[in-house]
Order: C-alpha cells, then sequence, then structure tokens
C-alpha cells in the first residue's frame, strides 16, 4: 500500500486508573495498540463484551477524562497537523476538526441526545457551523439527508423521548454524517435495531461511506456484520489487538486461536456437528493473566505463552498476528 | 455499615470535620451529667460576669453560669431532635418502602399524602398547636407532633431507592431462588437503605433542631426545659446583647451552628460515599 | 395539549388535596384537642392586666362564635370551612374591631413582595454560581463559595438573622433592624417611602438570601458535575458544540428542571424562615402578624394566617407545576 493511512494507530496504551477510598484499580483496556486505516476504507474492530473496544475508540477520539489516563502512544489522524494526538491539541484545532472532517456515532445512542432539546436544534449545535448558508438552505439538506435514513422530516420537531429506539439510533447516524466527515467512528451503530431495520441501516451507511470517500472505524462484537460490511478486521481480546488484516482474509484463514474460535462458532447453512465453545471466562481486566492474555483459555497455550507476551507479527501481506504458535516475521 | 464510617474517616475531609464538631457538642453534653447546679436553678452564681477563669463562659443575668447551662442545654436539644428523627424515621421509611415496593395505586395515594406534607407551612401550624396547647406543651409532645409532621421529605428519597433496588437484578435471582420477601428485604436491600436512613436521620436532626430553636426563641415552647433556644429566648427577654452580655448569646449560637454544620457535613460525605457517581468528582473528573 | 389539560387536571388535584388536608388539620389542632382554645385565648388575654368579669362573659360569648363551638361536629366542621372559603375570619381581637381579613391583607404584600424577591434572587444567583462550579470544578473563588455555602446552609434562619442585627445592628450600626419603612415618611407611591422600603428591606432580604443561596449553589454544583458525565454533554463536545450553547442548553438548562422541582418543594420551608425572620427585623409582613396574634391570643388572626400561608404557599406551588412542562417536555408524557 502506497497510500497515506488516513488514521495511524501507534503503540497506543490508555489505562483507567481509579482510587476511591483506598481501593486502587488499574484497567489497562488498551494495551499497546497499533493499526492503520486508509482514506475510504472501512475498518472493522471485533471482541467480547469489555475487550476495551470502546475505550480505544474514545482514546482515538481523544475523549480521555479522568479515570481514563493515556499512557503512551499516538492515535495520528492525517488531518491533523504531525505528531499531534487530538488528545491535548489545541481547542480551536479541535473545533475546526470536530464533525467535519472526524465525527463519532456513540455506542448506546439512547442517551446521546440532549433530551430537552428538539432534533433540528440538536442539528443546528452540531453542524451549522460546518455547513453554512441560510438557515432555510441547512434546513433543506437537513431534510434531504434525514430521508436517505428514511426519516420523516417531522422527527425534526420532537424531542428525543417522542422517538423510538430505532429513529433515535438513525438520527444519531444522520447527525454524523450530516457533515460528510473524512472519518467516521462508528460503536455499535446498529446494536439496538432489529435484523431487518439494521441491515437497512448498514446498507445505507455503506452507501454513505462510498458515496462520500470517507473512512469508517466501525465497532461490534458481530461477526456476520463484519463480514458483511468491513474491509479490514481487527480482533481485540482483554485490551489488545490479536489479529488485524483483510477481512475475507481473516475469515477465509484466521490464525488466532481467539479469531478462530470467534469465526468457527458462527452458525453455518448445513452444519452438522456440535461447535465447541470457548472453555474458561473472560478475565478480568483489572487483574489480567500473565503472558498471553489468552492462555488460560488457550488450546495451544505452551510455557512461553504464560510468561511472554507474544507481539504482533506480519504473516502474510497485511496480516498480523499476535501468538507465539503462530510463525511470522516480526512487525 | 463499620466499613463506611472506616473508609470516610481515613479518606474524607468533611467526614472528619463533621465527625470533630460533632464529637465536642457531645462531649459538652455529656458534662451535664457532671454540672453542679441543678438544671433549673437561678442565681447560684454573681449575674453578668464575663467569662473568666471561675466562669469560663461567663454567667447569665439570671445568675446561671453559662458552660454548665449550656452543657445540659445541648443536651436536650440533641435529644429532642433525636427523638424526632427516629419517631419520623417509623413514618418514612413504611411509607417510602411501601410506596416504593408496591408501587401502584398505593404508590399514588401514599405520593399524594406525601407531597401535601412537604407543600404544606410546617411552622404556622406548629404555632397553631402552641397556640391551642399553650402552657400544655411539653418538650415531648412537641417532639411527637414535629415527627408526624416532618417525615414526607425522607420517604421520598426513600421510595426512589426501595425503587431502583426494586429493578435490581439480584432482586430477580432471589425471588428465583426462594428467598422470602423479609428475607429478600433484610439481606440484600437493607444494607443499601441503610446508609441513606442514617443521613435522612441526620438531616431531619436539622430540620427539628432549627424548628426548637425557633419556636423557643419566640417563647412557642416549654420554656423551662432549658434548651439552646430556651437559652437565647432568656437572653432576649434579658435584653443581653443591648446590656453587652454578648456570652449568654454567642455560646449557645456557636454551640448550635457546631451542632448543624456538624450534622450536614456528616449527611453530605455518606450521601457522597453511596452515590457512585460521586466516585468520579472525587478523583477530578469532569472539567478543570 | 389533551396531555397538557391531563396534566393540569392532576396538579389542580394535587393542590386541592393539600388546602384540604392542611385546612383539616388547623380543624383538628383547633377543635379535636382537648383543650379549650376558648379558656385559652381568654387567659391568654386577660393576663396582660385587669379586665372586668361582663368583658370577659362577652368575649367568650363572641369567642365561641368564632371557633364555631356551636352546634354537633358536623355543623361546627361545615362552619369552619365556610368561613375559610368565605376568608371570613371575624374581628381581630388584638386590633378590635378591625376585621382580620383587612390586617391580613394590610400584610400579605410585604410578605410577597420580599418573599418574591429574595427566592428569586437566591434561586437564580445560587443555580447559576452552582452551575459554573459544578463546570469549572478547579476554580479558586468557587471553591471559596462552595466552602462558605456548606457551612452556612445548615444554619437556620432565626441564628443568621440574629447575626446580621448583631452586626449591622450594634457593632456597625449603618442600616435599620427593624421595621417595613421609616416612621416619619407617608406611605404611598413617593420616591421618599419606596426608598425607605428598600433601605428597611435590606437585612430581612440578605438574611433570606444567604440562607437561600447556598442551598441552591450546592444543588446545582452536584447537579452539574453529573450532568457534565452523561452521553449527551459527552456527545456534544465530541461534536464540537459551542461552549456557551453547551453551558445553556445541554448543561444548565437539563439541570433546571430538577430544580424548579426543588423551588416547589422547598416554598413551605422558605415561608416558615420568612416568619422568623419578619418577626426579628419587625417587618410589617404575616410571620410578625402571626406571631404577635400567638402573644395577643387573637385566634381569628391566627388561624387567618394560617390558612392564607397553607393557601398561598400550595397556590405558588400549582404555578410552578403548571409551568413545568416549559421545562421538561417529557413530564406530559410521563405523568
Ligand atoms: N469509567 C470506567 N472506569 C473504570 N473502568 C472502566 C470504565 N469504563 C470501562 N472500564 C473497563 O474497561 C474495560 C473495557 O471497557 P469497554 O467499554 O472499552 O469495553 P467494550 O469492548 O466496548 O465492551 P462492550 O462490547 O460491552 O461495549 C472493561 O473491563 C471495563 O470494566
Ligand atoms: S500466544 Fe499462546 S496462549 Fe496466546 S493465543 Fe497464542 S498459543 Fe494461545
Ligand atoms: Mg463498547
Amino acid at each position: 500500500m502506497t497510500t497515506q493511512p488516513i488514521l495511524r494507530v501507534d503503540h497506543l496504551k490508555a489505562h483507567f486508573r481509579s482510587s476511591y477510598f483506598g481501593v486502587y484499580r488499574e484497567v489497562p483496556a488498551v494495551d499497546d495498540i497499533s493499526f492503520d486505516v486508509a482514506p475510504n476504507e472501512i475498518f472493522g474492530l471485533a471482541g467480547e463484551s469489555s475487550s476495551g473496544k470502546t475505550t480505544l475508540m474514545k482514546t482515538i477520539a481523544g475523549l480521555i477524562t479522568p479515570p481514563l489516563e493515556l499512557i503512551g502512544g499516538k492515535a495520528q489522524f492525517s488531518f491533523m497537523p504531525p505528531e499531534t494526538n487530538l488528545y491535548g491539541a489545541d481547542p480551536a484545532q479541535l473545533a475546526r476538526i470536530r464533525w467535519s472532517k472526524l465525527s463519532y456515532i456513540m455506542q448506546g445512542s439512547m442517551n446521546v441526545l440532549n433530551p430537552l432539546r428538539q432534533i433540528r436544534s440538536i442539528f443546528r449545535d452540531f453542524a451549522a457551523v460546518h455547513i453554512g448558508g441560510s438557515n432555510s438552505d441547512f434546513e433543506t439538506k437537513t431534510v434531504n439527508h434525514l430521508s436517505r435514513l428514511r426519516l420523516d422530516p417531522s422527527v425534526l420537531d420532537a424531542y428525543p423521548h417522542e422517538l423510538s429506539g430505532g429513529m433515535r439510533q438513525r438520527v444519531t447516524i444522520a447527525l454524523a454524517t450530516i457533515c460528510r466527515p473524512d472519518f467516521i467512528i462508528a460503536d455499535e451503530p446498529t446494536t439496538a435495531l432489529d435484523v431487518i431495520v439494521q441491515k437497512e441501516v448498514l446498507g445505507m451507511i455503506r452507501s454513505i461511506q462510498r458515496e462520500m470517500g470517507s473512512s469508517v472505524l466501525f465497532v461490534t462484537h458481530d461477526m456476520g456484520v463484519h463480514a458483511a460490511l468491513t474491509d479490514k478486521l481487527g480482533i481485540m481480546y482483554a485490551g489488545c489487538l490479536v489479529e488485524a488484516g483483510r477481512t475475507a482474509d481473516i475469515f477465509n484463514a484466521p490464525q488466532h486461536p481467539y479469531t478462530r474460535h470467534l469465526i468457527h462458532s458462527l452458525p453455518r447453512i448445513g452444519d452438522t456437528v456440535q461447535r465447541t465453545g470457548l472453555t474458561g471466562t473472560p478475565p478480568n481486566l483489572a487483574n489480567p493473566p500473565s503472558g498471553c492474555r489468552f492462555h488460560p483459555r488457550c488450546p495451544l497455550a505452551s510455557d512461553i505463552c504464560r510468561t511472554e507476551r507474544p507481539m504482533m507479527r506480519q504473516i502474510a501481506t497485511e496480516h498480523r498476528v499476535a501468538c507465539h504458535a503462530v510463525a511470522g516475521d516480526d512487525a | 455499615m463499620k466499613r463506611i464510617i472506616f473508609d470516610l474517616l481515613k479518606y474524607n475531609n468533611e467526614f472528619r470535620i463533621g465527625v470533630f464538631l460533632i464529637l465536642i457538642v457531645m462531649t459538652m453534653a455529656g458534662l451535664s451529667f457532671f454540672s453542679p447546679y441543678p438544671p433549673n436553678d437561678v442565681f447560684v452564681v454573681p449575674p453578668d460576669a464575663p467569662p473568666s477563669a471561675d466562669y469560663w463562659l461567663g454567667t447569665t443575668s439570671r445568675g446561671q453560669d453559662v458552660f454548665w447551662q449550656l452543657s445540659i442545654a445541648i443536651r436536650n436539644t440533641l435529644a429532642f431532635g433525636l427523638l424526632v428523627a427516629l419517631l419520623s424515621r417509623v413514618i418514612s421509611i413504611v411509607v417510602g418502602l411501601s410506596s416504593g415496593y408496591l408501587g401502584g395505586w398505593v404508590d399514588r395515594v401514599l405520593m399524594a399524602i406525601n407531597d401535601t406534607f412537604i407543600v404544606i407551612p410546617l411552622f404556622p401550624i406548629l404555632i397553631l398547636f402552641y397556640f391551642v396547647l399553650r402552657d400544655s406543651m411539653s418538650t415531648i409532645l412537641l417532639a411527637l407532633i414535629m415527627s408526624s409532621l416532618g417525615w414526607a421529605y425522607d420517604s421520598r428519597l426513600i421510595r426512589s431507592v426501595a425503587m431502583s433496588l426494586k429493578t435490581r437484578e439480584f432482586t430477580g435471582t432471589s425471588v428465583f431462588s426462594g428467598m422470602t420477601i423479609f428475607e429478600i428485604l433484610r439481606r440484600e436491600h437493607l444494607p443499601y437503605v441503610l446508609p441513606i436512613i442514617f443521613s435522612t436521620t441526620l438531616n431531619n436532626m436539622n430540620w427539628s433542631i432549627g424548628l426548637e430553636v425557633t419556636l423557643a426563641v419566640l417563647g412557642f415552647m416549654d420554656i423551662n426545659t432549658p434548651t439552646i433556644g430556651g437559652m437565647i429566648y432568656w437572653a432576649n427577654q434579658h435584653t443581653a446583647i443591648v446590656a453587652g452580655i454578648w456570652w449568654w448569646v454567642t455560646f449557645p449560637v456557636l454551640t448550635v451552628v457546631a451542632t448543624f454544620v456538624g450534622l450536614y457535613l456528616i449527611a453530605v460525605s455518606i450521601n457522597e460515599y453511596i452515590d457512585p457517581r460521586s466516585r468520579l468528582s472525587r478523583m477530578g473528573g469532569g472539567q478543570s | 395539549m389533551p396531555a397538557y389539560f391531563n396534566f393540569a387536571i392532576k396538579r389542580l388535584w394535587q393542590f386541592v388535596l393539600v388546602v384540604f388536608i392542611g385546612i383539616n388539620i388547623a380543624y383538628v389542632i383547633t377543635h379535636v384537642t382537648p383543650i379549650d382554645p376558648v379558656e385559652q385565648s381568654i387567659s391568654a388575654v386577660t393576663s396582660f392586666g385587669n379586665t372586668s368579669p361582663e368583658a370577659i362573659a362577652d368575649m367568650r360569648r363572641s369567642l365561641q362564635e368564632l371557633y364555631g363551638l356551636k352546634g354537633d361536629w358536623i355543623e361546627q366542621y361545615i362552619s369552619f370551612w365556610r368561613r375559610i372559603l368565605q376568608a371570613d375570619f371575624g374581628p381581630s381581637l388584638s386590633a378590635f374591631p378591625a376585621p382580620v381579613t383587612s390586617l391580613i391583607a394590610r400584610a400579605l404584600p410585604w410578605t410577597f413582595g420580599l418573599l418574591a424577591f429574595t427566592t428569586l434572587v437566591s434561586w437564580s444567583v445560587g443555580n447559576l454560581l452552582g452551575a459554573l462550579a459544578g463546570y469549572y470544578r478547579n476554580n479558586r473563588s468557587l471553591k471559596f463559595f462552595g466552602v462558605l455555602a456548606m457551612a452556612l446552609h445548615p444554619v437556620p434562619y432565626y441564628i443568621v438573622a440574629l447575626s446580621l442585627m448583631i452586626v449591622f445592628g450594634f457593632i456597625w450600626p449603618v442600616l435599620p433592624i427593624t421595621g417595613g419603612s421609616a416612621m416619619d415618611v407617608q406611605q404611598g407611591w413617593n420616591w421618599q417611602f419606596v426608598a425607605s422600603v428598600f433601605h428597611h428591606s435590606v437585612l430581612p432580604a440578605l438574611s433570606l438570601i444567604m440562607i437561600g443561596i447556598g442551598s441552591w449553589f450546592l444543588g446545582m454544583r452536584s447537579l452539574v458535575s453529573n450532568i457534565i458525565t452523561e452521553d449527551y454533554v459527552v456527545y456534544a463536545e465530541i461534536g464540537g458544540v459551542a461552549q456557551s450553547r453547551m453551558m445553556g442548553s445541554y448543561i444548565i438548562r437539563n439541570a433546571l428542571a430538577p430544580q424548579v422541582t426543588g423551588l416547589a418543594m422547598s416554598l413551605g420551608g422558605i415561608f416558615n424562615g420568612a416568619v422568623i425572620t419578619e418577626k426579628i427585623f419587625g417587618y410589617p409582613g404575616l410571620g410578625t402578624l402571626l406571631v404577635d396574634g400567638v402573644y395577643a391570643g387573637d385566634y381569628g388572626l391566627v388561624l387567618g394566617v394560617t390558612s392564607i400561608a397553607i393557601i398561598g404557599v400550595s397556590l405558588s406551588v400549582l404555578v410552578i407545576d403548571l409551568i413545568y412542562p416549559l421545562i421538561d417536555p417529557r413530564v406530559q408524557v410521563a405523568s
């Protein structure tokens, strides 16, 4: 690949550190994660609940408030001056890129809309500065954009509590795309929708993304969605990125034992054999296992796995894995 | 509960200040048992003496030692506040828990009555009581009246806690595991409700003591039982401020202010301990 | 609109209930207690001096009529309500023969003015400062104000008023400490009178504000420090919503709803505070009237002020309740 990535995440580390009435807790929710996202690409991120997906998104977006702390590494967007994270960037700079270059769809969009504000005003608050033009121009643009997500113009007059969960989710998606940003972070944007609406909305995200040429960082634990939507895929386990590559490659030839488990547990037509589940429970991130964090549940675990943490290694073009049992070049 | 107090003492400044103030006030109240003078006797010491080595806080125009008078007064005032708080707790807990757990029309009826008691201005009602009862008004009777009027605010709070507990998951599981309702309440809900009840107790004490002081100052109370309000009442009767007998007013006021601030700080810090959201701010969360 | 209509009906019911229960409490106190209020009043009045036996008998008769002690309890109860609803509390004993109603009518504007002004000031200033303190947590002067509020807020009205009185009446006597206006100024709409009213209301207003502002400040501060962690605020921050918009329409706007409810719920307590503050500063409002009525054994006056207080406070609560949906459109659906 010769094109510049639009986002380069480089050894990013962010931990939750809290001390509350004498109880100290440190949760390494984002631990040494690196990957690139190219322009015009949908990068998917999968992993079970509490593996740190949301925390990673927030860290990348510079939303680092206590108890979350940035420990090290970078998340560099190409539209930012070199060597600057969003976190700690100059506020004027941030105001310029927010929503016009980078937008975010938060997980659980039930509460992301101000309950005491009409949808019209919310759109104005977020987007009017970037879109400009007269009020009626803005209104027309908004109505047109809403219609792409099958939303009636009347939602503009509604308060969030007057909309259904699915409508609210679509409003959030509309809000995140109306300024045609270069980069969209979407954290479980379709989880609250029923299957049919979900399919429709995914299709719309795809077509909007294609049309605008933006990049999307798409988080979901639903492997089926990844298969259908994403170009690249990263697999997270217990705060670490364990495998990353082209979605097709990962689905065809998963390397990491955890990825294999995820993909093989997908139901397929013509299944006859009972699929074996993963033994053990997800690790407690406040006290993660030594070495490879997957070793207590890994069928391939050996001695080295218990003591030494596996590094990400290149095993094929654009395919990296962090596992002692998989041979490859250091990445 | 023991754990909470220990943690608070160790990590919370407001709690420490509060406990410190209350300890001083309680020591003062405890000393009343060693008073050399019977509390209601007058002219046992030279009147109008300023604070000195003999009379630490001075003496009153009625020939009482302010220090010893104050110790019995704060004891009675605290006991009064405690009595009102304990009695009214019974009503708030019963109303709050039944409203919160039973819901439905019970909740609606109880809350309509509850809100009525929140809205009604109680002071004129208390005055009306005094107006009718006059000399029959005793401290105990006033405590009874006040506790039957001053429960509503806290029962709303207890109700909201009960409602949030009701929907928590563990209630579901323990219902399936066959615990009786009583057991569920005692084992799973009481530990959450208890600290809140404790902090409402303190706030209610502040409320009732404040009203008691006010009523007594106006003379609308049994002024022969020494209380903080009663002391200020007698000082006003002798126009102590104009006469320059400042110690007769200042020390009771300081003592009762220490009580108010102490109780309030303890209540606030317990609330903060219980509220998981305030943990964030403890760590300096939010904007800077 | 039908949603609002239903909502309004509900609030109206609550208002009726409050007045009903409140007035019934007053009835029970004055009629069901074992103490004979007539003899109580007579002894209160006669204890001040020599009154002839005929006058006492006269008084007993008119008092019995006033108290509605004639007939069985149903008749008594009905006549009690009739008097309240007609706002007819008979002649005042202490200001005979002026009717109680006219005394109340004279005092009411004073109390209303004082309370409306101080409540508005302490509510809005307290909330504004509290919002700033919750948002800018590390600001030195706001932190200091917080400590001050913590120390002042739990102190009862009486103590604060007394302290102000000592400071400005004796230690540094620059403000009038008693009355509603200067004695030598003609009451009416002239400049001198208005100035005098303001001058005299400084201390009572100050003590009411000092107590009130702290609780609004503390309440708002903790509300705001919770609201800034809400998803919609965090989201607006990522969305680059302008600071002023954020503060106004996202943070304060959302904290306002509980504070308005809080205002409705504390009006009763605020009135209690006004009673004692008025008495201390000799302010010619309902509070002074009430307390003096008790001293003078004036039954009609005490009952009248109590009833007016119950009705007035619940009416103000009703007004706040009715405008509440403007602040939070969700309630109409919820209720
Ligand atoms: N505010 C917080 N304070 C302390 N720990 C936190 C906080 N938020 C999240 N964590 C911890 O960080 C870890 C990662 O959480 P995160 O929300 O990133 O998971 P996730 O992968 O997005 O899960 P899900 O699929 O359920 O959304 C979890 O172990 C969680 O307990
Ligand atoms: S490093 Fe070891 S424990 Fe970890 S996934 Fe690979 S084989 Fe399993
Ligand atoms: Mg998540």
